[in-house]
């Protein structure tokens, strides 16, 4: 258990979640506790005699975040209702409790996997391994980040049920819109694709996965990306890191005949049908958050609807095959386009020949949502 | 809003006296045991030390506080007596209309004990009980039993040959297709020479807080929606458990041969899609629940367990064999896992392989003890003793194991230990996340940290198997949408972690009780073939036998989680503590 939390530590400073060891606590619980800390503080253990569960994250994000959650906190005492799809499908609400009292704390995490401590932190659990800890830490995270920006977009907009913004604040959002610019994006090695051997292709997904993820692309480990070959899709598993690719491919047949694949992206069906429907050889789908942001701009998108954002379409569909599910919106929106954005979720890209052409369109289509973002804020209307 | 105070409604019949009462568990005890499998354990802590088939051994129909209500997949219904297969306590989670039945006839719990002068049936019709007698034969197939007796809505669980002829794994069967199959409950209700149950109601079910209940509802049905396993094109709604065949074979742990081997090399004849291409069954479902993992063609499709016993295990790779093995288990009301698994056990000690038609005909005759029935009906392991092989059954506790070789999965190795019922995968469920990823993955083949998610794990299974729902919900949905869904039903104030603390009195409960029945550490062991023999490697993939040192550490770790002796009994102060539940 004590290279869990190794693991974890070294993954929420790479992905920029907190900024340094000292940030984070983390510790998991077999018949005794490993942890990075010299010791287990006192709420650590009263926490874990409280609560059912074998991991515990305690952890402060980097200051930019945190003051965005503070802000946020401030403005729902007691709960935050984040809206995009992922954390209404995952997550639901954020409790938020004053401090680290474990009393009232694991009153919080009775109800959901984390929560948002106002003089610590954020705390989250798990019950079978520190990666759910790491998942609902860095989920929080992006769902408030996503919250806040959305909110400060609709205010600054005068869309309706928004307060109008007073100067100081859209100049102080600004100045955060700055400092949370995309990062560059770093080119993958240009892989042929179809892939000549399934080797090939792994290590292709596997050096896309990681930009994906350096660049920022993606937060923890939804999203997926798959390529195909013929009949064959290689597609990532449900729940894995793109930047730890290798091992967590599935093998899928384009005409379903095997039943192997039960372990991939719950996306599965739809990367088959955008398949079918462009003939491209590789998906990408991450969850960039400016582009979630501006997909929640305005009025909320009616299911079966589409609207742009420059010449990017914006569909409607919850995760996975249900019958509002993005398997009905998103593959026509991709044949045309070969990009889409589905609305509160992420954006897909497809292209031919490699995955560089998919994985450029991603990140353009990021930076233009975040210069769409600040123009928003810039021109937005103050109260 | 109205208020609903949630007490469960119990109905205590004897069936030699035929008298009948009703009487209101106390508000402590329905919170602190839930309903379901939880009420089960409690009714049989009562008089713990009973032989299974002892005229006053009780039989328990339990639903869930959830059966009933607009939660997803939660109207499976608790069964648990004691086994005359494994002498451990024994419970089981059915499908079918039973459990919806009883509450619509305003019960929530039915417990049976006593011993009927004559074969009867128990007939429930809104809450009034009356004892019946039917004309067909003991030995009737069960299709014309349930034929007989169901008339319009309503819902029968009915015992066939194999209990009356004293096979140690008969089960009850509900609504022809559903089977309570694991641990021989059959064999119990047969012991009170009881044919049948049936039930019909026609009440309404009140529901504390409607707008919380569908928010729970909509919750859940996001979560199955963006499940692979739930809702994906490989998942159960399309193919049902049989989607799991390809997928064990892949990973190398498909038991071969009487676990001779982990890979059949013709697993591809019962696959999933080989079923679709041949049949292209229809879908059919517990009641409320979206998923509808059954599949029905000419006759029922087996579930992922039997297709893989029946094929895999047996090394036959006739599927219309394993199709027939599967309906005569249903009208004989035999549970297929050990039937499956005994004869795989006695073909190894014979040296032989049964296959095909020879196949089929060695289950006919477990139900008739006729030849080899004789000492099939007994299970694997008093064939094995019998025929001086006890270590060629694959069974912990005299449970046979399930398709999961325990090689392949280190977690569902101490799980089977574990299990309060015997080698059982269902107690612990650790396949979800050693190989389904749920609700994420682990190392499969490390112990690390296994002993904690195994009792986590088990809490959370007693949990589920005492509100009433299906564990294959949870390959989505999780207990805090569930237990929002008990709060919103109960007007209780209970959060998920409330419902994991009841799993865990439960768990603890079943523990004490086997333990009270002579069980201890010595039997918490696998086969010895696990630590000694290899399983079949394939591409990236060792499957080496299991470290009997890390194993046995790994059980330290457990017992001490728990709250056990290094022995495996409770320690006194957990005792003591289950003690102060039971009377809450
Ligand atoms: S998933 Fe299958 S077994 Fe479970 S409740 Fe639904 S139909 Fe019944």
């Amino acid at each position: 258990m004590q290279a869990q939390v190794d693991k974890y530590l070294a993954k929420l400073i790479r992905h920029g979640l907190i900024a340094g060891e000292a940030d984070a606590a983390l510790f998991g619980l077999d018949d005794v506790i490993f942890t990075n800390r010299d010791s287990v503080p006192a709420e650590a253990s009263e926490l874990f005699s409280l609560l059912n569960i074998n991991s515990l994250l305690i952890a402060r994000p980097e200051p930019m975040l945190w003051s965005i959650i503070g802000q946020l906190a401030d403005g729902n005492p007691g709960l935050i209702r984040p809206r995009d799809c992922e954390s209404l499908t995952f997550i639901h609400d954020i409790p938020v409790v004053p401090s680290l009292d474990p009393g009232p704390v694991a009153r919080a995490l009775s109800r959901r996997k984390g929560c948002i401590v106002r003089d610590t932190g954020i705390v989250t659990t798990g019950t079978v391994s520190l990666e759910q800890a790491f998942i609902s830490m860095s989920s929080i995270c992006f769902a408030t980040f996503v919250k806040f920006f959305t909110g400060a977009l609709n205010a600054a907009a005068g869309h309706s049920g928004a307060a109008p913004v007073d100067p100081a604040k859209r100049s102080a959002c600004l100045e955060l819109l700055e400092r949370s610019a995309p990062r560059a994006f770093v080119e993958p090695l240009p892989r042929r694709l179809p892939a000549a051997t399934e080797d090939e292709a792994v290590r292709a997904m596997d050096e896309a996965g990681r930009s994906v993820v350096e660049a920022g692309l993606v937060d923890s480990f939804f999203g997926n990306i798959s390529c195909r070959d013929a009949e064959v899709v290689y597609i990532s598993q449900t729940g894995s890191s793109l930047d730890e690719l290798p091992g967590y491919i599935d093998r899928a047949f384009m005409d379903g005949s095997s039943t192997c694949e039960i372990t991939s992206s719950s996306e599965l069906m739809a990367h088959v049908r955008t398949y079918e429907l462009t003939g491209d050889d590789a998906i990408v789908h991450g969850h960039p958050r400016f582009s979630v942001i501006m997909s929640m701009f305005g009025e909320p998108l009616e299911f079966g609807r589409t609207r742009f954002i420059g010449d990017v379409p914006v569909v409607a569909g919850e995760v996975g095959a249900g019958s509002r599910g993005l398997l009905h919106t998103l593959p026509p929106a991709m044949e045309d386009h070969h990009c889409a954005i589905v609305a509160g979720h992420g954006t897909f890209t497809s292209c031919t020949g490699s995955f560089a052409p998919a994985l450029r369109r991603l990140s353009s289509i990021e930076l233009m949502c975040y210069r769409a973002c600040r123009d928003v804020l810039e021109a937005g209307k103050t109260g | 809003m109205n208020a609903y105070d949630y007490r469960i409604r119990a109905l205590f019949v004897d069936v030699r006296s035929r008298e009948a009462e009703f009487r209101e568990l106390s508000p402590g005890l329905s919170g602190t045991f839930l309903g379901g499998r939880g009420i089960g354990a409690l009714l049989l802590s009562d008089n713990p030390i009973l032989d299974p088939l002892h005229e006053q051994a009780p039989l328990v129909f339990s639903t869930g506080a959830l059966t009933g209500s607009r939660i997803p997949s939660s109207g499976r219904m608790a069964i648990s007596g004691f086994s005359p297969l494994t002498g451990t306590v024994c419970s089981t989670s059915v499908g079918g209309r039973l459990a919806l039945s009883m509450k619509r006839s305003g019960i929530d719990l039915l417990c049976i004990t006593g011993r009927a002068v004559h074969p009867v049936v128990v007939a429930i019709d809104d809450g009034i009980v009356s004892f019946e007698t039917l004309s067909l034969p003991l030995d009737a197939p069960l299709s014309r039993v349930f034929g007989e007796l169901r008339t319009g809505p309503g819902s029968v669980a009915a015992v066939g040959k194999a209990a009356f002829g004293e096979c140690r794994y008969a089960a009850i069967m509900v609504d022809g297709v559903f089977s309570s199959g694991r641990g021989g409950l059959g064999t119990v209700m047969a012991s009170k020479n009881i044919r049948a149950v049936t039930v019909r109601g026609s009440g309404t079910f009140p529901v504390h807080d409607r707008q919380a209940e569908e928010d729970a509802r909509r919750d859940i049905i996001r979560l199955f929606d963006a499940s692979p396993a739930i809702t994906g094109r490989p998942g159960l709604k399309h193919f049902g458990t049989a989607a799991l065949v390809d997928l064990m074979a892949s990973r190398r742990m498909m038991p071969t041969a009487n676990f001779r081997r982990t890979y059949f090399e013709e697993y591809r004849a019962f696959s999933a899609g080989a079923i679709h291409r041949r049949f292209s069954p229809k879908h059919h479902a517990c009641p409320g629940c979206p998923i509808a993992c059954k599949q029905k063609a000419h006759s029922e499709i087996p579930e992922f367990e039997t297709l893989s016993h029946f094929g895999a295990l047996n090394e036959n790779a006739d599927l219309d064999a394993v199709i027939e093995a599967n309906r005569i288990c249903n009208e004989d009301g035999v549970d297929t896992i050990t039937a499956a698994s005994t004869i795989a056990c006695l073909a190894e000690i014979r040296g032989e392989c049964y296959t095909g038609a020879r196949l089929v005909d060695m289950v006919r005759r477990i139900a008739d003890s006729s030849g080899d029935g004789e000492l099939l009906k007994l299970g694997s392991a008093v064939l094995a003793r019998e025929l001086g092989a006890p270590g060629k059954s694959m069974s912990v506790k005299s449970l046979e194991l399930p398709a999961y070789d325990p090689r392949g999965a280190y977690g569902m190795a101490l799980a089977y230990c574990t299990s309060t019922r015997g080698g059982c995968h269902l107690r612990a469920y650790p396949i979800s996340h050693e190989i389904l990823r749920k609700p994420v993955a682990t190392d499969r083949f490390s112990f690390s940290g296994k002993a904690r998610i195994i009792k986590i794990s088990e809490d959370l299974n007693a949990a589920i198997d005492s509100i009433g729902a299906c564990k294959f919900a949870f390959f989505g949905a999780s207990l805090e949408e569930y237990a929002r869904g008990f709060a919103a039903v109960t007007g209780l104030q209970i959060d998920h972690q409330d419902l994991l603390a009841a799993g865990d009195t439960i768990s603890a409960l079943e523990r004490h009780i086997n333990c009270l029945r002579g069980f201890t550490r010595k039997d918490d062991v696998l086969p010895l073939r696990f630590f000694t023999e290899p399983g079949t490697p394939g591409p990236g993939i060792e499957v080496p036998p299991i470290d009997r040192a890390a194993f046995d550490e790994a059980l330290d770790r457990y017992y001490r989680i728990r709250g056990c002796t290094k022995d495996g009994t409770l320690t006194l102060k957990r005792r003591e503590e289950i003690e102060q539940c039971r009377h809450r």
